[in-house]
């Protein structure tokens, strides 16, 4: 799957950085492509591109805040969790996800 | 644009020792519970004169812990402070003797620490960006099992240094 997502946590110091890593590793571990935008206290990076949005069959936003520019995502898929669940559990997260798209098919 | 490009470039040539420092490591905390340790990194960051308040510090410490879990996993936290007191932003590292009462995700106590010391009006420069760099790299399970398996402050320093790109 291609999947592009957000993470945001409240300080925006620790926490975004690790959930961004957990997600991508993981989820390139299991054959996805992912691209994570962050939005910690040193503004935003890796800002997703209108064609990656577009061509993404997923949206994951792990944030303990609210994050900005959601409205990008409309019309998409978007699951929203904590980032302490993309950190502590990213493989059962992406399980879960493959579990629940192919029941919706 | 250009901007960006020459944060990029400083990065490569900025070493993680900017940040970490062997007088900002204590392998050996006295503390025994929570509140001491937060107590004792702190006076080592305010020993060293990287904030200029170790009450406000505390503080601004003690408000992140409120909204939210800074222990990982396997003995490892990460409290942090955004904070007017901290006069350069820089990380604190600490190991207690046995493992103290924290917050985790996988429930374990915690015993070692790695403090944050984030200056608030410092929202762009290199500092913060190795401090992300750090946090990334905790974002591995083997970084976090060797951190516990380190005998020196420069083992610290040198898994810390390791480059996650």
């Amino acid at each position: 799957m291609n999947i592009v997502g957000i993470s945001a946590c409240t300080a925006g110091i620790a926490h975004t950085y690790i959930a961004k890593e957990k997600l991508i590793k993981t989820g390139q571990e299991l054959g996805h492509n992912v691209r994570i935008e962050t939005q910690g206290t040193i503004g935003i990076e890796n800002e997703l591109t209108k064609q990656e949005i577009e061509a993404a069959d997923l949206v994951i936003i792990a944030a303990d805040i609210k994050v900005s520019g959601k409205e990008r995502f409309k019309g998409k898929r978007i699951i929203e969790i904590p980032t302490h669940i993309a950190i502590k559990a990213p493989k059962q997260l992406y399980k879960k996800i493959e579990m629940e798209l192919s029941a919706s098919k | 644009m250009k901007g960006d490009l020459r944060l990029e470039m400083k990065l490569e040539e900025i070493d993680i020792t900017k940040v970490i420092t062997e007088e900002l490591i204590d392998l050996n905390l006295k503390a025994t519970t929570k509140m001491e340790v937060i107590e004792e990194l702190t006076h080592l960051l305010y020993v060293n004169h990287c904030i200029d308040s170790e009450e406000g510090f505390i503080k601004d410490v003690l408000y992140r812990e409120q909204e939210g879990v800074t222990g990982l996993e396997k003995g490892i936290a990460i409290p942090h402070g955004k904070s007017e007191s901290v006069i350069k932003t820089t990380l604190a590292i600490g190991r207690t003797k046995q493992p103290v009462e924290w917050e985790s995700l996988d429930d374990n106590p915690i015993n070692i620490i790695l403090l944050f010391a984030v200056k608030t009006s410092d929202a762009t420069t290199v500092h913060i960006k190795l401090l992300q760099k750090v946090a990334t790299l905790l974002a591995d399970d083997e970084v976090l099992q060797s951190l516990q398996e380190v005998e020196t402050k420069l083992e610290v320093i040198n898994l810390l240094s390791k480059n996650n790109e």
